[in-house]
């Protein structure tokens, strides 16, 4: 890697208990004990800091149906701003990926953090529909935070708990996206009802709230966290250039497929956190506060779901290695989705909630365990595969939210129902993804050890 | 043929059932009521400055005995087919539980059928109606607070007597000036933090 670690971990372990393997990264992954480790001091930080992000971009979309009135949106200008806000992702993920091998996660992170944050309090600042696009485009800049977080953890923890770190670290970051369609309608009430100001003001004043929970978690991020050490025990070969570090990454199909895959778990994902507050609150005419709630229950699953996903995803590749999981990928993501499917077929509330629910752990186990896969790609290129299956993660979302919920056309519960019918196809490619050392899933390995190890692929 | 008028008979319940709970179709209804707003055809009035007058009665040339259901009248503002165009929210439903033609409530006060005077209604816009283009509908209710009849200030088309309520806006210079501080504040520690660490390098 490029950049100079400014602080590196302890070379000895403290007498209690960091263990390293042969890579200088920790076996130890344990979210729930205090965090004496610098790793999981360094885990707790980033992953709140990407919670911060998805806190602050899905912050608007609970407020939709009143901020629409203010501003005179039209179904299809709320659409584009939708799409517009991935889209704005697309390109940061892209080019996070070779930031984090040049400058390193922790400088990265925190100064995407604290440069987004103004952009959040600017909401408050549109008046025109025009304006609303062009923030919400911008905005979306600051979830490239994903790929640093996704590569710090990748860094850190060992092959054998790394797919459960990448998943318990984006799960409960993604929480974020749940959390704010409760608590922001929460806050609205409270504005308008405290200080006694107009519904216009109010929604306003509400985005205050992100914007500096943001800019403290990048500061934090930027005093605490400990950037990772080079991989040590990694035969360098030729001098390598950022250039074909990126070009490594991007002639690599598995990087492709794992995108699209992503785009259709995770991208699902965030469509439907934008729309399903609006769905429920349109079609079955519960209050704003009441659709919040709901629609949180979609994003709060990410606390168990997306690290059960990580936790199979290690589970089956210590039984059969990278074969297993990709099988679990598929399998589960193509239940997922069957279940978006019925979700747009079920006509009464009660039924919704309940497959929305299930949807939602499927959908996110799914995206977990696309990220127990992505390690194992290549070790040089790490960030720049981490930020093409990102990057794929967004624009999934973008594709999904501009074909099916911009405009009038469809009715809401048709465009979910194709957007299910969209993951089973495009899930079909894992099929294709091969790793000569641990096979794909129809074909077994081929003899091994490449004399370079150019591409180190890392197994267990 | 037992069977088949059981059917019938049960299929005519539940619709009756249905008209009971509330699936009363708009286009069921009769235009019984004479309703007019002061607002003229393109006028432009504020919300929470301005205020409109809203008449209603019966319409004179109806036969006695028309209104001897009704027991409430709700008048309603209503958006304009311009101010409905795509926005799948404000859209005209036919079943009245779903229509979303009619979402402000004006004012609704019983009706005595003895009293044959023009009911009028100054009311003030309130400050958190949206900017657009409406008109006024009354609804007359039962007593089991079922529509039974309506009368508009627009035509059957809802082209005629339109009118705008501008809202007011939400920004403040208050707000702007706590937004720009709390973007400075951030760039600040951003830079702040740079130059500590080039410090610490050398």
């Amino acid at each position: 890697m490029q950049h100079q670690p400014h602080r590196d971990f302890p070379t000895k372990p403290p007498s209690s208990t960091v263990s390293l393997d042969a890579d200088g990264k920790t076996t130890d992954f344990r979210p729930f004990s205090a965090a004496k480790s610098p790793q999981m001091r360094t885990f707790h930080l980033s992953w709140l800091n990407l919670f911060s992000c998805f806190f602050a971009t899905f912050s608007i979309p609970p407020l939709i149906p009143v901020i629409r009135d203010d501003l005179h949106l039209t179904a299809s200008e709320i659409g584009a701003a939708g799409s517009a806000s991935f889209a704005g992702a697309i390109v940061s993920r892209l080019l996070m990926g070779p930031i984090c091998d040049l400058v390193g996660p922790r400088i990265a992170s925190g100064t995407l953090s604290l440069i987004t944050a103004p952009i959040i309090l600017a909401t408050s600042l549109a008046s025109t529909p025009q304006s609303f696009i062009i923030i919400r485009f911008l905005v979306g800049f600051s979830i490239a935070t994903f790929v640093s977080n996704q590569f710090w953890t990748s860094s850190m923890f060992s092959p054998s708990c790394v797919g459960a770190a990448n998943a318990v670290a984006a799960g409960w970051a993604n929480m974020g996206s749940g959390v704010t369609q409760l608590l922001m309608p929460l806050l609205y009430s409270l504005i308008m009802s405290l200080f006694h100001v107009p519904s216009s003001t109010a929604w306003r004043l509400s985005f205050i709230l992100p914007a500096i929970f943001q800019a403290l978690t990048g500061i934090l991020v930027l005093a605490f966290g400990h950037d990772p050490v080079p991989s040590r025990n990694r035969k360098v070969g030729p001098k390598e250039s950022v250039f074909s570090v990126v070009m490594g990454g991007l002639r690599d199909y598995r990087g492709w497929i794992l995108g699209l895959l992503y785009g259709f778990c995770f991208g699902v994902e965030m469509t439907t956190d934008n729309i399903i507050a609006g769905y429920f609150y349109d079609r079955f005419g519960v209050n704003l506060q009441t659709a919040g709630t709901i629609a949180a229950c979609f994003g709060m699953a990410n606390f168990f779901s997306r690290p059960t996903g990580g936790l199979v995803s290690d589970a089956m590749g210590k039984r059969f290695g990278v074969r297993g999981r990709l099988w679990a990928l598929w399998v589960v993501q193509t239940v997922a989705g069957l279940l978006c499917v019925l979700l747009g077929r079920v006509n009464s509330l009660w039924s919704s909630i309940v497959v929305m629910c299930c949807f939602s752990v499927f959908v996110q186990a799914a995206s977990g365990l696309t990220f127990g896969v992505v390690p194992f790609v290549s070790s040089r290129s790490l960030g720049v595969i981490s930020g093409m299956t990102g990057s794929g993660g967004t624009i999934g979302a973008v594709v999904t939210q501009l074909l099916l919920f911009s405009g009038d056309t469809m009715s809401k519960q048709t465009s979910i129902s194709l957007m299910g019918l969209m993951m089973i196809i495009c899930t079909l490619p894992v099929t294709l993804i091969y790793f000569p050392q641990g096979g794909g899933m129809f074909c077994g390995p081929t003899s091994n050890d490449d004399p370079l190890e150019e591409n180190y692929t890392l197994l267990e | 043929m037992a069977a088949h008028r059981v059917i019938i008979m049960a299929s005519l319940l539940f619709c009756l059932a249905g008209t009971c709970y509330g699936k009363v179709l708009f286009s069921s209804l009769k235009k019984t009521l004479d309703v007019t707003a002061s607002p003229k055809h393109g006028q432009v009035v504020e919300a929470g400055l301005d205020a409109i007058t809203v008449t209603w009665a019966l319409n004179k040339t109806l036969p006695a005995g028309t209104d001897s259901s009704y027991k409430t009248i709700k008048v309603k503002l209503c958006y304009a087919p311009i101010s409905q165009q795509d926005r799948a929210w404000r859209k005209t439903e036919d079943e009245l539980s779903r229509d979303k033609t009619c979402q402000h409530k004006i004012v609704a006060k019983p009706y005595d059928a003895s009293n044959k005077t023009v009911h009028t209604f100054e009311w003030l816009i309130e400050r958190d109606v949206p900017e657009a283009t409406y008109f006024v509908r009354a609804y007359a209710l039962d007593s089991n607070d079922v529509q039974v009849g309506y009368g508009q200030t627009s035509d059957a088309k809802k082209t005629s007597n339109l009118f705008k309520i501008q809202a007011i806006t939400g920004r403040h210079l208050s707000l702007d000036t706590c937004s720009a501080c709390l973007s400075a504040f951030s760039v600040v520690s951003l830079i702040f933090f740079f130059y500590i660490e080039k410090r610490k390098k050398h």
